[in-house]
């Protein structure tokens, strides 16, 4: 008996030996990586007194409002049917809330005391949207909000009483604006309008004038307006307009014409703009090269950034809100390892306080370090990405997953990466690459993927592989890769182009038919069509290009095993064409792993879906990678 | 309760019986396994022919699972260049496509012309074009937009009616589900006889839209493209592919209402109908009934010859457990003799023995002389039985494998002559001469060889007639061997016996074989000289002599 439990010791001692990975690393279960922030949304009164913030109350998100000094918080509201999608503070005292579509698909808000009493509520007609405008108010009572009560399409400005609830039509939309700006007085003079395609600004110099339009710019170029400046004159906007990379101008709505150079960096778009005092004036401005860089404009910003960044090394800061005097700052802090936590800084004090971290169940010590990384593509054009190498790894010969984001008018960030640390954890190496045709690196850089989908592009995210394999971090028999939306149709693509290079494939709400992609535009008014044509291909010109460049026509040359995710909803895509898809590859005998959601559009929301296809895609590549 | 009866049993009737019952059962297998490989056959004309309507039909299923359904890949973005393209791929492809007609249509909620409208839906049409083999360039556009009115009524037909089917459909759908499969077949699919007409499937948010174009009261609407084909099928070129030439004669496509007359009634049919757009045809499949005989015998053939393969087997088996059982029976009478003669031989000795110490025990006052007679004769018939066991000992020894040799240096002339002696002694007519070659000694087992000599030396005494009871013994070497050489001018052995000489129990019928021989000498001799490594032969002419070699190896 003595030596036959013994013997099962031993067994038990070889079967752990077994079950470690070699390099002794724990796997994190999934549900750690794709956890939400439990508190979010903070705001700060205007007087710097309050706190207010989205938690979850019995499963739906409700409002709560705390005071700076003190962590004890009251929940103003208990809804159980419909969740609070965002809040502003409406002077010191009270809150606009905005919340999630309801069953009849409305957006209602409402508007909330401090301390939870007066509600009341706003609400839009059935299948329409209240969006706040600007939370100053004015005349005591009045601040502005946004509405398509009228018609679905539009949406017009009205003034809001926030104590009564009561909305007053303020400036009716004439037609085509999708997008207005209020000055600091209270007044809607500057919209910006289009088709989609072209953008134009409105300006009116006063209430009783008509808008008139002051300048257009086609869809390769941006003006975007931020605000206006303390002569109404000119207005702070974001304009690569004459200029390949994204800078911080004065323009100038009476001749239509840019006034003034505020900043531009020579290698990158500006992402942010950071705007303080009575007047707005713009302090702090953000681009991203490898990493986050923050250009500070001011004297006194520069010693408050400098204190922060003193206070806290190492990691990406992000400003999200202040109060009017500005002796508050709202903060949100990150990095490759660190899902992040928000602060509050007392600029007088120059004290930092931690309100609540944003996914407490990552220890930033098991997260990977995310290296920027940069190669050469086909023509030589330079590729900047990210590769995150497994912990404790050489960084040599390991299995990689290649990530192409979606988009693909986006970029990858250098900052906390669910999907990322989830796949180093499983123990990849992930290569994740900002191709041609991905924002923040300038006009040309963007439209050079245009009309190149599935050829330039596609060489891109090849040569991050072929890197990889000569720098020695890929095992050449081990690379997969994986991608949503734009990098799901790019993993398709690649799947396509080069059979032998990858083991398998995952495509996330891929697009794959650029037919169907294009038919999801309202593409029979023309600036649309104009615009498609340039960027993805002309549907009866370039048939054959878009042929080729959509999976759905290739199936034959697929050799490699395919794991495809899809919501039935999604409008990309036909999910009738992807059903067709997977049983062609099916009868042709590709090992096909499907995972359909009907009722879920592009990006799947109920968290046990997400949730469900990580698995599957850690079993998939687990299944083709790992296994010789 | 029955006691076995211990005794010889006959076989033959057994054999006979055996026999007569496989041979019967060979013909009922052979009987039934011929029917049974008739009725597979014509079980496999009836059933083999879904294989040939697959196979027939593969090309066509590949073009209504892939080629159709690849249509609504193009989302409705095809016009009359890129359309062209698609057919003239599929037209040399699939030789059963006679004619494609493309019509390039709009959605709207305008009033058309040339097309189809209920309520505020509109289907209208820009463009048809043919194409075809037989379809000349210049007659590909059937009609045009802007001759409005000139589409005629045969050409808008299959139009007409798709059309319809998505009104019909559009007014009815639910946009917040997913379009079943099920609901694309019935929809956007018209099929009747020989003729497929499909048009692409939208996407569900077109459908949301052309629901809203048709039941709101909207301004006029964008054009939203469909395309419309409509494929017109030639059964008769579909390539038959017969993938079972031994089973059907002739494989053809009939219209369905084809019958074979009456007149041939030596023709086996059967008929398949074909899938959906050509179901009023069917394939139709016919053999000569001798022609399908033929099939069987070929299939038969193997199945007969392994039948009767084992039948042969089983008939060989019979016969070598009946040649067996001679055999042992023959052995077994053998031991009976050998038995029978062992007693005659111990007899006498025993005789001699008994009536010696008879005469001693009655007789009274026995001479000194006739003690010692009687002492004699007792001695000399103990020694007689002693030999006899001795050999019969050696014999089974021999034959267990249970001696051993113990080799020593044998002085062959000695040796030799020292036997010779004894026998002079024992018959003083017997003439030996030995004759040794260049040879002084030879390593052997002395109590073995002696045991050839006295054998042979016996032999050639015991069969020989009187006057001639010579023998010649030569000792010389060959090779690498010695060989002892024993001349008689004896009797002889018939030719025909020779072979059997050196059995056991075997003895030549000869009236000198009562003479104290039990057919075990030459036999134990032989034994003997394999059991040394050698070997030992005999040469004999009946009435002139036999001549023994015994060859040993040297050394």
């Amino acid at each position: 008996m003595r030596s036959c439990s013994k013997k099962y010791y031993w067994i038990i001692l070889l079967l752990l030996a077994a079950c470690k990975t070699p390099a002794d690393v724990e796997i994190i279960p999934v549900e750690s990586f794709f956890a939400t922030a439990s508190q979010y949304n903070y705001r700060i009164s205007p007087n710097g007194k309050n706190l207010a913030f989205l938690k979850n109350y019995n499963g739906k998100v409700n409002v709560f409002v705390r005071t700076v000094d003190d962590t004890t918080s009251l929940r103003l509201t208990s809804f159980t049917d419909v969740s609070v999608r965002s809040l502003n503070w409406v002077g010191d005292d009270r809150l606009f809330c905005e919340k999630e579509q309801d069953s009849t698909k409305t957006f209602n808000a409402f508007l909330i005391g401090k301390n939870g009493n007066s509600y009341v509520e706003v609400n839009a007609m059935p299948g329409a949207k209240i969006n706040i405008l600007n939370n100053t108010v004015h005349h005591g009572s009045q601040i502005l909000i946004t509405s398509n009560d009228k018609n679905q399409s539009l949406f017009d400005v009205y003034q809001l009483n926030i104590e009564t609830g009561n909305k007053r039509l303020f400036v009716k939309n004439p037609g085509n604006i999708f997008l207005w700006f209020a000055d600091n007085t209270g007044n809607v003079n500057l919209g910006l309008g289009g088709d989609g395609v072209n953008e134009t600004i409105y300006f009116r110099k006063n209430n009783q004038d008509a808008f008139k339009a002051v300048i257009s710019n086609n869809f390769k170029s941006t003006l975007q307006p931020l605000a206006f400046t303390k002569n109404k004159r000119f207005i702070y906007a974001l304009s690569n307009l004459n200029r390949d990379k994204l800078a911080l101008v004065e323009f100038d709505l009476f001749t239509g014409k840019e006034a003034k150079l505020i900043y531009q960096n020579p290698q990158a778009d500006i992402s942010e703009v950071f705007s303080a005092g009575a007047d707005a004036v713009p302090v702090a401005i953000t681009y991203e090269l490898a990493k986050r860089q923050t250009h500070l404009l001011d004297k006194k910003y520069q010693s408050i950034y400098d204190d922060i960044t003193k206070k806290l090394p190492n990691r990406e800061i992000q400003i999200i809100d202040k109060d009017t005097l500005a002796q508050h700052l709202i903060l949100k802090t990150y990095t490759d390892k660190n899902p992040g936590a928000y602060f509050i800084y007392d600029i007088n004090k120059k004290s930092l306080t931690k309100l609540s971290a944003i996914n407490n169940k990552i220890n930033p010590d098991e997260m990977c370090e995310m290296k920027p990384i940069s190669y050469k593509s086909t023509d030589g054009l330079t590729i900047y990405g990210y590769l995150t190498l497994p912990q404790n790894s050489k960084g040599e010969n390991l299995p990689c997953v290649v990530m192409p984001h979606s988009g693909p008018s986006i970029r990858n960030n250098w900052g906390f990466s669910a999907e990322v640390q989830f796949l180093a954890n499983q123990g990849y190496a992930v290569l994740q690459m900002n191709y041609r045709g991905s924002a923040g690196y300038g006009k040309a850089f963007q439209t050079a993927g245009f009309k190149n989908w599935g050829t330039k592009m596609q060489d891109d995210i090849y040569y991050g592989v072929k890197w990889l394999i000569k720098e020695r971090i890929a095992d050449p028999k081990k690379v997969a890769i994986f991608g949503y939306g734009f990098g799901g149709y790019s993993a398709l693509n690649q799947a396509i182009m080069y059979p032998t290079t990858y083991k398998c494939a995952a495509s996330y709400s891929g697009y794959i038919n650029l037919f169907t992609y294009i038919k999801g535009f309202p593409a029979y008014f023309k600036p649309y069509k104009l615009m498609l044509n340039e960027i993805i291909g002309n549907p009866e010109a370039d048939i054959e290009y878009l042929k080729r460049s959509s999976p759905v026509f290739q199936v034959d040359k697929i050799k490699t095993p395919i794991l495809i995710a899809q919501g039935g909803k999604d409008a990309k895509v036909n999910v009738n064409e992807t059903n067709q898809f997977v049983k062609e590859l099916r009868k042709r005998k590709i090992s096909v792993e499907y995972i359909l959601n009907e009722n879920e559009t592009q990006l799947f929301k109920d968290p046990e879906h997400k949730l469900a296809l990580y698995k599957q895609l850690g079993a998939f590549l687990d299944k083709h990678l790992k296994t010789q | 309760m029955k006691t076995r009866i211990l005794s010889y049993r006959k076989n033959f009737t057994l054999i006979v019986s055996f026999v007569v019952l496989i041979s019967i059962l060979l013909i009922i297998v052979l009987l039934v396994s011929y029917r049974l490989t008739g009725k597979a056959v014509e079980n496999e004309f009836a059933a083999a022919k879904v294989d040939v309507l697959e196979k027939t039909i593969a090309p066509y299923n590949t073009f209504f699972q892939n080629k159709i359904p690849e249509i609504s890949f193009y989302q409705g973005f095809l016009d009359s260049s890129s359309a062209a393209k698609y057919a003239q791929s599929l037209i040399k492809t699939y030789p059963f496509i006679k004619r494609i007609l493309f019509y390039d249509a709009q959605v709207s909620n305008r009033d058309v012309k040339d097309g189809l409208r209920t309520s505020n839906f509109s289907l209208g049409l820009k463009g048809l074009y043919q194409f075809g083999k037989n379809v000349s360039k210049d007659s590909v556009s059937l009609f045009d937009k802007s001759k409005p009115g000139s589409l005629s009524l045969k050409n808008g037909d299959e139009f007409n009616k798709i059309g319809l089917k998505l009104a019909s459909y559009i007014s009815n759908v639910d946009t917040a589900k997913v379009l079943a499969t099920d609901e694309i077949f019935s929809v956007f699919y018209n099929i009747s006889n020989n003729k497929i007409t499909y048009m692409n499937v939208p996407r569900r948010e077109d459908i949301k839209i052309y629901k809203d174009l048709m039941l709101g009261n909207l301004a006029q609407s964008p054009f939203y493209e469909q395309d419309v084909f409509s494929f017109e099928l030639d059964p008769y070129q579909l390539s038959i592919k017969n993938t079972h030439p031994e089973l059907y004669q002739q494989v053809s496509i009939k219209p369905l209402s084809f019958e074979l007359g009456l007149q041939s009634p030596n023709i086996l049919t059967t008929e398949i109908a074909l899938p959906l757009a050509f179901s009023n045809f069917k394939l139709y499949f016919s053999s000569d009934i001798s022609f399908l005989n033929q099939e069987i015998r070929r299939r038969f053939l193997p199945v007969g010859f392994g039948i009767i393969a084992i039948y042969g087997i089983l008939l060989l088996l019979m016969f070598l457990i009946s040649r067996n059982l001679k055999v042992n029976q023959k052995l077994f009478s053998l031991q009976y003799d050998f038995i029978n003669n062992f007693t005659h031989e111990f007899k006498t000795p025993v005789a001699v023995i008994k009536i010696a110490g008879n005469n001693i025990l009655n007789t009274k006052d026995l001479s000194e002389l006739e003690l010692k007679r009687y002492g004699k004769i007792l001695d000399e018939e103990a020694d007689k039985l002693n030999d006899l066991m001795n050999r019969l000992l050696s014999f089974t020894q021999i034959e267990n494998g249970s001696i051993k040799i113990n080799n020593e240096e044998i002085n062959l002339a000695v040796f030799s002559q020292n036997i010779i002696d004894a026998f002079q002694l024992k018959y003083n007519d017997y003439d030996i001469q030995l004759d040794i070659k260049k040879l002084n000694s030879f390593k052997s087992d002395p109590v073995l060889l002696s045991s050839i000599f006295y054998n042979l030396i016996e032999n050639a005494y015991k069969y020989a007639n009187h006057g001639s009871k010579f023998l010649k013994i030569s000792i010389f070497k060959r090779q690498k061997n010695i060989v002892f050489s024993f001349k008689d001018k004896g009797i002889g052995i018939p030719k025909a016996e020779l072979e059997n000489i050196f059995r056991k129990f075997y003895r030549i019928q000869s009236r000198y074989n009562q003479q104290g021989s039990v057919g075990l000498g030459l036999a134990f001799c032989k034994e003997l000289v394999t059991f040394m490594n050698g070997s030992i032969n005999v040469e004999s002419k009946p009435g002139k002599g036999s001549a023994f070699e015994v060859i040993l190896p040297l050394g």
